[in-house]
């Protein structure tokens, strides 16, 4: 059956050392239940391929403007006049007119220095296992492995606990980041093949969590409790978002539940907001629609060393990335 | 746990001096030398050498700067450069006519108007009677019609604009014996051979009769140091540096002579046989070996007799790296831009395993990165061996160091030099005792002499250049700096568009590193046979294994051991533009042979379409990917074994892939390549990808790197990382960077070293350097202040891949 398996990948980050133990590669799967607004990979969020553009790397129709032609729906134009970001020429990037772009990819051929690109890639489980594994001495070496990470990887169940297993077998240390909103029969398919769970935690609130990320937390909350009952070993990741989460209320609130899960939780994980996505949106959207990504100066150094107190008061290990 | 303590108030003093000194020239060392030969034309060989040498002893003046407790310089100004004029002396006399030298935008120096006048009267003596002349009158005939290659650099005028350079004496000899017991076996062998030169009996007995002088000239010059010692204690008004002075002249008057007794004593051997060494034989790439071997054992017993306390002991050895870091020596404009920032590459060695295969690690291996941290200096460079029990604290101490000081210390891979060395010929127990020279090149640490940097400055060998000569019928396709199309100068291979399956390109390939590799070879021993009449080195000879034995200097072969080195660069360029050819002419036939041919002749121009399409479609070294990584094997295979299969006249050569900063240089006079490059763009560096064309992160790259058979290059590789610093802000962080290195190694990877800073900061330095003063970055083989950096060897550095998270 894995052979014809095959799920939508839409980045691989080698040397990744921010997603568990050691040097890792973290792969990342396309398509997210959850719409959090400080989302820093909106193209993660759906399930289908889309086209990306990125302004740094067009070169603009002056100088290229292969991708115009090629697009079967004329989705493609000349732009407004913008000062290049590299080279600080005055230039007329291309637009996409997403309106009607339906995502072929037809132009991505003729953008040389990969502007246009389509993200989200079919892998099958030996093909990215056998992408995975070349850097199998650095994990060997350090204590590394594999990350799964998403949009919300166990939304494309069958690729994600088929490839997680593939990784067992080939002895590779495994770790899963998951949003925790799924069915807990995928967490029960996928824990034997998951070294590390690194387990996102945003509220403990249902009705703020529905409001702000589209989705209540009570599955959340509940998988996470059959996971620890079950053998799980749990990374808390809570984002530190301002006006959302980083209260200390809501922080406490956040390590009690933490503490309630006893051993299996490893350790807490800070991830204080930046704005690093807001960027990213306009590689998928319209650049000029704007009003999709949160924008909120990110918390000081001192907030979050107050909140990391907090929870080491709780007598949590905790660091912040 | 790495921790910097405050340095001393005198030792803070004299490092701000260090840093608001400008460099200038010195006239001292060059009116005793010019003297000296005028005077004595009667003198040949290595006796005018040894002559010239305890001359310049018993007149160089003596200097004792305010606050310094270890002593000795070869010039009258701080910082100032002493001048060499026996190797060559052309081209300073041209840039010195020329007004350029104080002006330049790299390395400036300032010239008193009245020594410029004193040597534009006397200079033009030295113009035929520096080595340089000498070697451009031996230039073999058929040379003429194979240079201007851009293959190898030797041109057929002013060859040799560098000494030899790049060695290390056996300084425990000069510790542990002293140079009176030398001096006295020296004499020995030549009473031995009185009146009784039969066979070479005439050449060793003068070379031993050279050592007896040399020897003398240490002593004298240490003597006159420890009388200057006493005159100024006998003035001092401070009662605890009157004290000082008084045993810093008790100490010179017995060190040189005798054994060295205390920690202080090895220090100041040290450095003066250093000054010695630069007085005699020009200060290049001359290096000091394995400092915390040597120091170590001084260290231990006088903190247990308690001789000595670890804050004075630190405080002394700091004194020390000011001292080298003052040592200035001009280079000529041009090979400036190949080794920008006042570097002199006095390179010292920590750490590794003993001759036994014990970790050698001591207190002193430590105390050196304390130094170079807390003092925030590029030079000395530093390089740290590891091994398997390299301890974890040193591990740690190097990574905090190389935060603070970009590149201070480089990390050199016993596992993979130790077997290099054996394959050149060294036994284990060398081999394992073995350091660094100059920049990266491993040598037995005072038995071998390797001759690491060739004749200096034309070590380099561009093989980029080759790949353009073989797909151009063997012409360069640069024109000359007269604006002329460059002459036939290799075989004619045929063009790109004439070869009609991808072997023949290789062929061609393998035809034009082999000619000019010959040629290179060629040259270099013409070089050596010339070099070894006029220019030996009696007294680094005195204490090089093999020498005394022998009755031979290290020019003529005296050495126990014996290689010459080479170095290749641009392997990121011919890997990437053989891959470039093949995927795009012979495999996918995207692009004709004519049409690429044409694109790199007309520099791009109109084709910024095909060059895009080959800089973001076409494979590229350094993203673990075979098919652009086997070329880097490939080529550096050629290169390496036509290199490691010629023999000079002590023995093999030795190839090693490193740049230096010629990759800047080499790279303005180098046309444009199939991977995209323009005409005039740096060359990749060292064994690195093209700049920017590694884009999977570091596990690749260095994946993509350690394909090539590092151990074939036992003259040394060298791979720049660029990290942001954010990688390394936590414990885990510097965790993961220490096994990023020890996969690299274990993948066969021979040494790498980091610049831990990012782009941001550095576009910021070059906007207000008034606030980055003391911003020291990795350029190659050494270190700098990245202030003091000509623009495009700024940009070069701002231009390596980040790798960031």
């Amino acid at each position: 059956m894995t052979e014809t398996l095959t799920g939508k990948v839409y980045d691989i980050q080698g040397f990744s050392i921010q997603d568990g133990p050691g040097i890792r590669t973290t792969v990342f799967l396309k398509g997210c239940p959850l719409r959090c607004p400080w989302c820093h990979s909106p193209e993660s969020q759906l399930f289908q391929a889309q086209l990306s553009w990125m302004a740094m790397r067009c070169l603009g129709v002056e100088k290229c403007g292969n991708c115009i032609p090629l697009c079967p729906k004329q989705a493609i134009s000349p732009g407004k006049a913008v000062q290049h970001a590299v080279t600080g020429e005055d230039v007329r990037h291309v637009r996409v007119d997403r309106a009607l772009c339906d995502n072929c990819g037809a132009c991505t051929a003729g953008c040389h220095p990969k502007a246009l690109a389509i993200c989200g890639t079919d892998y099958t489980v030996e093909e990215l296992v056998g992408r995975v594994s070349k850097d199998k001495p650095f994990y060997d070496h350090s204590g590394g492995g594999v990350t799964l990470s998403g949009g919300e990887p166990l939304c494309q169940p069958d690729f994600a606990v088929a490839f997680l297993g593939r990784l067992k077998e080939c002895g590779i240390h495994t770790a899963l980041d998951t949003t925790g909103y799924v069915p807990y029969e995928v967490f029960e398919r996928a824990l034997p093949h998951t070294d590390l769970f690194l387990y996102d935690l945003k509220h403990m609130k249902s009705d703020d969590h529905r409001i702000v990320t589209g989705v209540p937390n009570e599955l959340i909350l509940e998988n996470a409790r059959k996971l620890s009952r079950d053998g799980g070993r749990l990374q808390i990741r809570v984002p530190v978002i301002p006006h959302f989460n980083d209260s200390p209320e809501a922080i406490e609130a956040t390590g009690a539940f933490c503490k309630s899960l006893g051993d299996a939780v490893e350790m807490v994980q800070l991830l204080p907001y930046h704005n690093l996505g807001v960027m990213k949106y306009q590689r998928i959207y319209d650049p000029e629609a704007g009003g999709k990504a949160l924008e909120a100066a990110p918390p000081t150094e001192g907030e979050v060393a107050a909140l990391k107190a907090i929870l080491e008061g709780q007598g949590l290990p905790v660091t912040v990335h | 746990m790495y921790e910097l303590s405050p340095v001393a108030d005198r030792v803070a003093r004299i490092r701000e001096k260090y840093r608001t000194s400008r460099p200038g020239i010195c006239i001292a060392r060059y009116k005793i030398v010019t003297d000296f030969y005028k005077e004595n034309p009667q003198l040949e060989g290595v006796l005018k050498r040894a002559e010239n040498f305890r001359n310049l002893c018993e007149n160089i003046p003596v200097v004792i700067n305010p606050d310094e407790v270890i002593v000795g310089t070869q010039v009258t100004k701080y910082r100032a450069s002493a001048l060499y004029p026996e190797m060559s002396f052309g081209w300073f006399l041209d840039e010195l006519k020329s007004g350029s030298i104080p002006l330049r935008d790299t390395d400036p120096y300032d010239v008193d108007p009245e020594d410029a006048e004193y040597l534009l009267e006397t200079g033009d003596f030295w113009r035929k009677e520096c080595l340089s002349a000498k070697v451009d009158a031996h230039i073999p005939l058929g040379y003429f019609d194979a240079a201007g290659s851009g293959v190898t650099y030797f041109g057929t005028e002013g060859t040799c604009s560098f000494p030899v350079g790049h060695f290390t004496a056996n300084f425990e000899k000069a510790l542990h014996k002293g140079f009176a017991a030398i001096r006295a076996d020296a004499q020995d062998r030549m009473e031995a051979l009185e009146g009784r030169l039969f066979g070479d009996g005439a050449a060793r007995y003068t070379f031993y009769r050279a050592v007896t002088v040399v020897c003398d000239g240490m002593i004298i010059l240490a003597q006159r140091y420890a009388a200057e010692c006493a005159w100024l204690a006998s003035m001092e008004g401070n009662p605890a540096r009157k004290r000082e002075l008084e045993e810093m002249s008790e100490c010179l008057n017995r060190i040189m002579s005798n054994p060295c007794r205390t920690f202080h004593d090895a220090i100041q051997c040290m450095y003066l046989y250093q000054i010695g060494l630069c007085l005699d034989a020009q200060q290049h790439g001359i290096s000091f070996g394995r400092v915390d071997q040597y120091l170590g054992g001084f260290y231990d017993a006088d903190i247990a007799a308690g001789r000595v306390t670890h804050e004075r002991a630190q405080e002394l050895l700091d004194l020390f790296y000011l001292k080298v870091a003052e040592m200035n020596k001009i280079w000529p404009y041009i090979a400036t831009l190949s080794g920008p920032g006042y570097t002199s590459g006095q390179l010292m060695t920590i750490g590794g395993v003993t001759p036994g295969g014990e970790d050698a690690t001591n207190a002193v291996s430590y105390m050196m990165l304390q130094s170079a941290g807390r003092l925030v200096l590029h030079d000395p460079p530093q390089s740290l061996r590891i091994h398997k029990g390299t301890p974890p604290e040193l591990w740690d101490a190097a990574i905090e160091t190389t935060k603070i000081a970009g590149g201070v210390p480089t990390f050199e891979n016993d596992d993979v030099i130790i077997p290099a060395l054996q394959a050149r010929g060294l036994p284990l127990e060398s081999a394992r005792n073995y350091c660094l020279i100059g920049c990266v090149e491993p040598q037995g640490c005072g038995d071998e002499w390797a001759c690491p940097g060739g004749t200096g400055s034309e070590a380099f060998f561009n093989l980029l250049n080759a790949f353009l000569l073989a797909i151009n019928n063997g012409r360069n396709p640069m024109p000359g700096f007269d604006g002329k199309p460059a002459p036939q100068a290799g075989p004619q291979t045929g063009y790109l568009y004439e070869m009609e399956t991808f072997d023949e390109v290789l062929a061609a390939v393998k035809t034009q590193i082999e000619y000019f590799a010959n040629w290179h070879v060629s040259l270099v021993n013409m070089w050596e046979y010339v070099a070894s009449e006029h220019m030996q080195l009696p007294l680094l000879s005195a204490t090089v294994d093999g020498c005394m034995e022998s009755g031979k200097d290290v020019m003529k072969g005296g050495a126990k051991y014996n290689s010459t080195g080479n170095a290749g660069i641009a392997i990121g360029n011919i890997a990437d533009s053989l891959a470039v050819v093949k995927h795009l002419v012979y495999d996918t036939r995207q692009v004709s042979a004519r049409e690429l041919y044409d694109a790199i002749m007309g520099d791009w121009e109109g084709k910024e379409d095909l060059r895009q399409m080959i800089l973001g479609q076409a494979p590229h070294y350094g993203n673990d990917d075979a098919y652009a990584d086997e070329f880097a094997r490939w080529a550096s295979d050629v290169y390496g074994d036509a290199i490691n299969s010629a023999t000079g006249p002590r023995g093999r050569y030795a190839a090693g892939l490193y740049p230096v900063t010629a990759h800047v240089l080499y790279g303005m006079i180098t046309a444009a390549s199939p991977d995209g490059r323009k005409a005039g763009e740096p060359l990749s560096d060292g064994i690195s990808p093209v700049q920017q064309m590694d884009k999977l992160g570091p596990t690749a790259t260095l994946k993509s790197v350690a394909v090539i058979d590092q151990e074939k290059f036992s003259n040394g590789t060298l791979l720049n990382m660029r990290f942001h610093p954010t990688a390394l802000s936590s414990e885990s962080g510097k965790e993961k960077l220490i096994a990023l290195i020890r996969t690299y190694f274990a993948m066969g990877g021979m040494e790498t070293q980091f610049n831990i800073v990012s782009a941001d900061t550095l576009r910021k330095a070059q906007e207000r350097p008034e606030d980055y003063r003391d911003l020291v970055v990795r350029i190659a083989g050494f270190s700098a202040y990245f202030v003091e950096l000509y623009k495009a060897s700024q940009e070069d550095i701002i231009h390596r891949t980040e790798l960031s998270f």
